[in-house]
């Protein structure tokens, strides 16, 4: 559906984006995750058209849209900030788009009371003036917005990170319904793994403006194809092949610089369990996390970290 | 100013208000106002002598005079940046000191001071600048023996043997202004408080807690206050009395009538001069403003040498003081000049009109720009998106968002322009006298009291018009209307 070959963008004479290619499958929800400042924004911007590359090519169903002016795209875009249009009520927000396309009045009237349904506005709330919504509220307009001219894309740029926790976990999975239920193709940005790992069908790890890995969330997770990936998406112990001899398991052919990542909640710990693969070790630090303990054990002079689920049959302490 | 926002004083608002006269009751009215209050003849004047016999006459003239009205006619005018300024102090520093065991003169002259340091920086400097350029205070106000530059410079003007005497008088002064910007501007670099916002946050005012300090406070404050008020008052109930109680001083409750508004409103010599001013101001505050709303987009959204060099341009005005250019144009445009098609401007009509733009210009570029930098540029992003082309977006959704800001520089500038005289005496054009001039013309004693009366109502006519563009404009006297209504039908409707 959408295909980026060869893509580099530069602002001036600074390359946020040196040699990027991508393909996103029809109706996937697909994310581009990453820290702060690696080109996930540049990298939307010029999928919507607010930035031309200055290399290589993008293709919109197998059309070059490289060069096409940003209103033909039709690539609906919602905002980190939103941008709402704040001198307007909601309606005019979600109409914006059609009024400019020159729809007729009813016909803009039935889109937009069509869209407000599915974002749950009431009419009342339709007519009130953006500024006056709540901050969840503003984000459906803002997604209503985007979709009212049927776009064969939708983008979004860090839509959740203006609103606090809670609301961002509930709003996720509104996203994630809404995506479904309009089956619409959507490039997704963030710099929350939590958020990509959950709301994806396929996630692209950046790094300086190139990708590290393409995947699904469980590949990502699992699979982790570079040391940086592994260290973004979640905690990870990192061990060399001298620790694992330490812990008794044996590597073939790796050179000491190797490195070893496992994940925290896969290694457990308890008083009585009697299981193979078990070592003896001391738990040298704890913190609570509400779910979960975090644990610091020491084994044969090596510190891991575990995460482990508190149970009441069995707690844990420091030093033991 | 600092003293009436930080001390605790009974009737604040009351006191804000009468500070905040000059603002619709400025310039040449004000002068006329107090000369006839507290002048040779005035009415405060034969009160006080009625009753302290020794006074001289003349008590209210000269220096100290011209020092008094002028601190309190600029006050009213930088009273808006200074609140402001003042407001965004955040609080919690006072109570933090507060809470360390300062006192309250440790914490205004340690915290409250140095944070407002800026902002008094540039207030002083503009206000020295103002007193510097002054000329209706000090010709009207000042006697016979008080000489500031503003009128000496006027005076070498007007015959044309010495008008390079008043050039170079011009010149030294626009190199004084020189190295004053240049300190505002290193001043500003710190820290810019210039805002019109109409945010608020709450400062507490302090609390004097020495009873006759804060006796004596309020006693400064109201009378401060009264001073200011009274000619305000004075001009208002004289404007509706005859010629004979006006040169008598005498109010009697049979010496109102309305002849004197009859005249101004049915005479044509008598509201001429007014229409004149409301055109002028009129005009050039839209053009003014229209120009600074293009320029100032422009050079926000395009930054390249060019649009430096035109910002620098449209600040040049600020430089160079109003009478400097005013000379200015009065020489350069003496003989016609290819950039006006050949014609001589001097003496036209247009070239006070074109005056009065150019020194708008700064300040309305100042805060459009101000207003265009609060805008999100996400906003127009996302109407690109939507398929609007900017022209589109700008007017539907950049406009309405900058509107409040243009509407307040419309009416800052036209009321700052519309009872103008500083500028206006260079330039006007005697088939269109602005109504500043008529007034100045009309105080000098050999008019007589006819003259006295017609400044009256000129001034009360200026005065409201001022207060309503200000009501309505800034302080958002339409949707207070609305409100009132509002409850009003409520009301009627229980
Ligand atoms: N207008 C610009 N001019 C110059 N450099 C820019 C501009 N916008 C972004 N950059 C630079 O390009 C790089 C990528 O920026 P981009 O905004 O795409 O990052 P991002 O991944 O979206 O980061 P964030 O998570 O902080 O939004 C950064 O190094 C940034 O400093
Ligand atoms: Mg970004």
């Amino acid at each position: 559906m959408i295909t980026f070959k060869n893509i580099e963008i530069k602002y001036d004479d600074f390359v946020a984006v040196p040699n990027l290619s991508f393909a996103v499958n029809e109706g996937e929800f697909f994310t581009l995750l990453g820290p702060s400042g690696c080109g996930k924004t540049t990298t939307l911007r010029a999928l919507a058209g607010f930035l031309k590359p200055t290399q290589g090519s993008i293709e919109i169903a197998g059309v070059d849209i490289t060069a096409m002016p940003i209103d033909e795209r039709q690539v609906g875009m919602v905002f980190q900030s939103y941008a709402l249009f704040p001198t307007m009520s909601a309606y005019d927000n979600i109409a914006f788009g059609l009024k400019i396309a020159k729809k007729s009045k009813a016909e803009i009237d039935t889109r937009v009371l069509e869209l407000a349904k599915m974002i749950d506005l009431t009419p009342e709330q339709l007519a009130k003036n953006v500024a006056n919504l709540s901050g969840g509220q503003q984000q459906r307009v803002a997604i209503a917005r985007a979709l009212a001219k049927k776009p064969k894309i939708l983008v979004m740029d860090e839509p959740l990170s203006n609103l606090d926790a809670k609301l961002r976990k509930s709003l996720r999975k509104e996203i994630k319904e809404f995506q479904k239920s309009f089956g619409i193709t959507t490039v997704y940005v963030t710099h929350d793994q939590e958020e990509a790992l959950m709301l994806s069908d396929r996630i692209a790890v950046f790094n300086k403006g190139q990708i590290e890995q393409i995947g699904r969330p469980q590949q990502i997770y699992n699979e982790s194809a570079t040391e940086f990936v592994c260290k973004f998406i979640g905690e990870a112990n990192s061990l060399t092949a001298a620790d694992l001899a330490k812990l008794g398991i044996e590597v073939s052919d790796a050179s000491a610089s190797d490195a070893f990542y496992v994940r925290p909640e896969k290694v457990s710990f308890s008083r009585t369990a009697s299981a193979v693969n078990r070592i003896a070790g001391q738990i040298v630090g704890k913190e609570f996390y509400g779910m979960y303990g975090y644990y610091q054990i020491e084994i044969a002079g090596t510190k891991l970290i575990s995460f482990q689920r508190e149970s009441k049959a069995e707690q844990h302490r420091n030093g033991e | 100013m600092l003293f009436l926002e930080y001390f605790k004083l009974k009737g604040k608002q009351f006191l804000t208000l009468c500070y905040m006269i000059p603002l619709v009751f400025g310039g040449i009215m004000l002068s006329n106002g107090y000369l006839f209050t507290y002048g040779k003849r005035g009415f405060v004047t034969r009160f006080l002598i009625g009753h302290f016999p020794n006074l001289p006459a003349d008590w209210f003239g000269g220096f100290g005079a011209v020092l008094f009205l002028m601190t309190f006619a600029c006050t009213a005018h930088y009273m808006i940046f200074f609140r402001n300024a003042f407001k965004s102090i955040d609080f919690q520093t006072v109570e933090a000191a507060r809470g360390l065991g300062a006192s309250d003169f440790k914490i205004l002259t340690k915290v409250v001071l140095p944070a407002l340091k800026p902002i008094l920086l540039t207030c002083i400097i503009l206000l020295f600048q103002t007193g510097l350029m002054a000329m209706a205070a000090p010709l009207m106000v000042g006697g016979r023996r008080f000489e500031t530059i503003g009128p000496l410079i006027l005076t070498f003007t007007q015959r044309p043997a010495s008008r390079m005497l008043a050039a170079v008088l011009s010149l030294f002064l626009g190199v004084f202004q020189l190295g004053l910007l240049f300190v505002i501007q290193r001043n500003e670099r710190r820290g810019n408080y210039l805002s019109i916002s109409k945010v608020k946050t709450t400062i507490e005012p302090t609390r004097i807690k020495q009873p006759l300090l804060n006796l004596g406070a309020h006693v400064v404050a109201y009378l401060f206050a009264l001073i200011n008020l009274l000619p305000l008052v004075v001009v208002v109930l004289f404007s509706f009395t005859d010629f004979k109680t006006i040169s008598t001083r005498e109010l009697h409750l049979n010496s109102f009538s309305l002849e004197n508004y009859q005249r101004v409103l049915t005479d044509r010599s008598a509201y001429h001069p007014f229409l004149t001013s409301v055109v002028y101001a009129g005009l050039a505050a839209i053009a003014a403003v229209a120009l600074m709303t293009i320029a100032a987009r422009i050079i926000f959204k395009y930054r390249n040498r060019l649009t430096t060099v035109l910002e620098f341009l449209l600040y040049l005005p600020w430089i160079l003081p109003g009478l400097m250019f005013a000379l200015g144009l009065v020489l350069a445009y003496s003989r016609p000049r290819w950039i006006v098609f050949g014609h001589p401007l001097t003496g036209t009509l247009v070239i006070m009109l074109v005056a009065y733009i150019v020194v708008m210009l700064p300040n309305t570029f100042r805060f459009l720009k101000a207003a265009y930098f609060s805008v999100d540029t996400n906003l127009e992003d996302a109407a690109k998106n939507l398929g609007a082309k900017p022209i589109y977006s700008f007017v539907k959704i950049v406009l309405p968002i900058i509107l409040p800001t243009i509407l307040a520089m419309l009416a800052l500038n036209f009321n700052g322009k519309l009872g103008d005289y500083d500028l206006s005496v260079f330039l006007y054009n005697p088939i269109a006298k602005p109504v500043g001039v008529v007034i100045r013309s009309n105080s000098n004693p050999e008019y007589g009291v006819d003259g006295i009366a017609i400044n009256f109502v000129y001034s009360v006519i200026l005065m409201v018009i001022n207060a309503l563009v200000l009501f309505f404009v800034y302080a958002d006297g339409k949707t207070k209307i609305k409100q009132l209504f509002k409850k009003e039908n409520k009301k009627s409707g229980e």
